[in-house]
């Protein structure tokens, strides 16, 4: 899986790029409670929030294949949630709750959408931590998400090394054996890795405290600079 | 963590005092190195770094893997600072373990001070014991063979941070060893970029890069030419020579051995089999046949 | 299963976050006693590790939907319950903040379904079921199917929960609704059972010595106390879930069973299993509590013989397996 998988759109240069990223924390969270707490009946204003949204999209450069992409990844599921209501047991206190949930559940994936494509993990990490997260946690976060695609990548590799041992179309026994095998030995193999990685840490003085690398501490926020330097580009 | 857990405790001998002969100066043998000293009762004696011209000390070292296979004899050499030693041999002739017995990864229940089986492994005149353990890693910087094990934050500024940090370097002082680390291997541009988006050559880089940033005196290098084009090898070959202090690395290639470095020792099924200056030692057909190896191109005649 | 945005009420979702982070909060505090260098480098492994298996498919017999891990019976295994919640958090926090899996509001009650319930409550279930199926490696396989099973409906079941809390005063029927989903999430949580069983059966196999990572159950009175409380709450909770769809669908089946058993206690409007206001969450007033520890005990006598039945038939299994490599 690329290293860019989620955040494909985040380097770019452009007005929502640069803003704060703890004012695009306060945005996307304001956006998802109104719409939560406003209720159905005045659904202009869902419609009115959700065209904010797509506007900050188009604003931030994300093509609307790939909005449209994610979207059809997500949108199946909530249909089903949300239409298994009305469906079930009809009437017009189901159909009012479907629509409730369709709306908030597309308003709120929209707005996350955005604040992940215009902002880069490891900027948005430091904010979670200035703004109260636990260091261990973000610590714990950035070394998960470091690894996550070494993880991936070897998983992905085992699964094509399997394919290409298996000759006609395997069994339903034989697919869950070997799924459970390959878990079994990425489980195996990434905490072996982890035990040399701690042994890397010790040697590098590792002793449990976490300290957090604050360069910019003086200067204007990074994702203005990275910003910057993409332009310089 | 379970490093520590699982690998035994090595056997444990008397070591001998610091100022007998060491093996190191004795001329190529292709014998089992003896040093001509007898086994003393007191342990290494302390002394002060400065003052000592010894980087590396290893006086009759035994380790055995778990499970109980044997996996270092008896081993004693010497490095003395400012020497590029490689050590070379068979896969599985111990050469991984002998580098990691000098950064204090193994054994795995590292011995203190005050017990009877004191260290066989000293480091600047510093006995490698508990209570030093800090100093021993601040002096020697360990760089592993695969540096996805050893690059585990998400950015390399973050990455080659973490050392200063750990040693309470202030906010300031770690950024400038940072930037002060990522020029010495060329890549000061690459302080904010991914680490998830390096070639394996700029990983092993910014690996080194992170090492230095913690200032030490010696390099001890898994396999640091692995899985590298000929740029990336020349890249890093460059930055290992701009170092100013004692190298000592293992690898499989003998040809950089010849150009790089000054002694090679060949170790096999974990003892000491020849030491010296790598244009004599590794033209010796009968050794290089004995121990699986083979005479680099540049020797050959 | 991750619950989108908008689907529980924003006063719900604050409730379930206050509850999740107190429980995550702890975990962090009791994670801080135990050696936390070791816990940065194992609980983001094991947490990217979960990510990626999850994604792994195991197709399902003529369904187009496949099964797939979630894996909180596992972290709390191998991790234990502290880093266990930790991995799970973890997990769950970037599936909702980068994939925009899960509702941002919604993540409180993601981490109380999941994190909480599958790491924390699973952990008590396994350890209380290990010390009736033994301490052996098979003790502990068929252990952890249990508990993988029973987290998995406790889950769906605090889903129903949370629901029906979201949504008060309609004239809606939610019980049709519930028992589907707690059916569903019981033919859910074999997958998850059967994939965990195998998972720890095959690192038990190969590196046993990474299950002891897990710290070994304290034997402290209060600590089993405690576990045995949490096990029996969410047995409680798995046993009432199961018990809806026979309450609101077949209501003579019920009463004939409750006459036959001698539950006289049970309540004899099925419609209102889930009662518009309850002063406890599972314990409808008309309900004695006696009907309902009863039925409890029940439901986790029912899944510790199938459990049982799990462990006996990869024993043989594997002795077969043994018997033909011919070793």
């Amino acid at each position: 899986m690329a290293g860019n998988f989620w955040d494909r759109y985040a380097r770019e240069a452009s007005v929502c790029h640069r803003l704060p990223t703890g004012l695009k924390l306060a945005l996307t969270l304001t956006v998802i409670l109104v719409g939560c707490f406003v209720p159905v009946e005045h659904w202009p204003v869902h419609v009115m929030l959700l065209s904010v949204v797509f506007a900050g999209q188009s604003l931030a450069g994300i093509p609307l294949a790939y909005l449209v992409r994610r979207l059809a990844l997500f949108l199946p599921m909530l249909l089903i949630l949300s239409l298994s209501l009305p469906l079930s047991h009809g009437g017009e206190a189901g159909w009012r709750m479907a629509s409730t949930i369709l709306l908030r559940g597309v308003l709120a994936f929209t707005t996350m959408l955005w604040l992940v494509n215009v902002t880069t993990t490891d900027v948005l990490l430091v904010t979670l931590r200035r703004y109260g997260m636990p260091g261990i946690v973000v610590a714990t976060l950035a070394f998960m998400y470091r690894y996550l695609f070494l993880v991936w990548d070897e998983r992905d590799r085992m699964i094509q090394a399997r394919q290409a041992r298996t000759f006609g179309k395997p069994t339903i026994d034989q697919r869950w054996k070997s799924g459970t095998q390959l878990i079994g030995m990425l489980l195996v193999r990434s905490l072996t890795r982890a035990e040399r990685i701690y042994g890397a840490m010790c040697a590098r003085g590792w002793n449990g405290t976490v300290h957090h690398w604050e360069p910019d501490a003086d200067s204007p926020p990074s994702s203005e600079r990275k910003a910057g330097s993409s332009d310089a580009r | 963590m379970r490093i520590r857990r699982r690998l035994q405790n090595g056997k444990r001998v008397h070591p001998m005092p610091v100022d007998e002969t060491p093996s190191g100066s004795t001329p190529p043998v292709d014998e089992t190195a003896t040093g001509d000293v007898s086994p003393a009762d007191s342990p290494i004696a302390e002394s002060a770094p400065a003052e000592s011209p010894w980087a590396i000390q290893v006086r009759q070292l035994n380790f055995v893997y778990p499970g109980g296979r044997p996996a270092l004899n008896d081993l004693t050499f010497d490095v003395r600072v400012g020497e590029i030693v490689a050590i070379v041999g068979p896969s599985g002739a111990g050469k991984s373990t002998l580098l990691m017995h000098f950064n204090g990864l193994l054994p795995s229940e590292i011995p203190r001070r005050s017990d009877r089986a004191a260290a066989s492994v000293s480091i600047a005149g510093i006995p490698v014991v508990r209570e030093n353990l800090p100093d021993i890693r601040r002096r020697v910087g360990f760089l592993f063979q695969d540096p996805d094990d050893q690059l585990f934050c998400p950015t390399v500024g973050e990455d080659v941070a973490f050392g200063p940090l750990n040693l309470g370097c202030s906010q300031t002082e770690a950024t400038a060893r940072v930037i002060e680390s990522l020029t010495a291997v060329n890549l000061a541009d690459a302080i904010s970029r991914s680490t998830l988006q390096l070639s394996m050559g700029e990983r092993k880089r910014v690996c080194l890069a992170g090492v230095l940033a913690c200032r030490p005196e010696i390099l001890a290098l898994d396999e640091p030419f692995s899985n590298l084009d000929p740029r990336a090898r020349r890249n890093l070959l460059d930055c290992l020579r701009r170092f100013n202090g004692t190298l000592v690395l293992t690898t499989h290639d003998l040809d950089v051995v010849v150009e790089f470095c000054t002694r090679v020792v060949v170790l096999d099924n974990g003892r000491l089999h020849a030491d010296g200056p790598p244009a004599e030692i590794l033209a010796n057909p009968a050794l290089m046949q004995r121990h699986g190896l083979e005479i680099p191109f540049r020797l050959r005649t | 299963m991750h619950i989108p945005d908008g689907v529980l009420s924003p006063e719900v979702c604050v409730g379930c976050g206050v509850l999740s982070a107190s429980a995550v909060g702890y975990s962090l505090y009791r994670l801080r006693d135990s050696l936390a260098d070791r816990t940065v480098p194992l609980t983001g492994m094991m947490a990217s590790l979960v990510f990626a298996g999850q994604m792994i498919n195991f197709p399902l017999p003529g369904m187009p939907v496949s099964g797939h891990l979630i894996g909180g019976v596992l972290c709390a295994s191998i991790l234990g319950p502290w880093a266990g919640c930790l991995a799970m958090t973890l997990v769950l926090v970037v599936q909702c903040i980068l994939y925009a899996d899960g509702g941002l509001l919604a993540l409180g009650a993601n981490l109380l379904n999941m994190a909480v319930v599958n790491a924390w409550g699973g952990y008590a279930i396994w350890t209380v079921a290990r010390s009736l199926f033994g301490k052996h490696p098979r003790g502990m396989v068929s252990a952890a199917v249990a508990a993988a099973w029973m987290s998995v409906m406790a889950s769906a079941a605090l889903f129903c929960l949370e629901f029906r809390l979201s949504w008060p005063g309609t004239e809606f029927d939610f019980s049709r609704i519930f028992g589907l989903m707690v059916l569903l999430h019981a033919l859910i949580g074999i997958g998850e059972a059967l994939i965990t069983g195998s998972v720890l059966r095959f690192v038990l196999a190969h590196r046993a010595d990474l299950i002891q990572m897990a710290p070994q159950a304290s034997a402290s009175i209060p600590a089993s106390v405690g576990r045995f409380v949490v096990a029996g709450t969410m047995a409680a909770f798995v046993a009432a879930a199961f018990l809806s769809p026979f309450a609101s669908e077949w209501p003579d089946g019920l009463e004939a069973v409750a006459e036959r058993t001698g539950f006289n206690e049970l309540q004899r409007t099925p419609q209102a299993f889930f009662l518009d206001d309850y002063a406890l969450p599972g314990l409808p007033e008309q309900w004695s509590p006696l009907s309902v520890s009863l039925a409890g005990l029940l439901g986790v006598i029912v899944v510790m013989f199938l459990a049982w039945g799990f462990g006996k038939a990869w024993k043989m299994t594997m002795y077969s397996a043994k018997a033909t490599d011919g070793r």
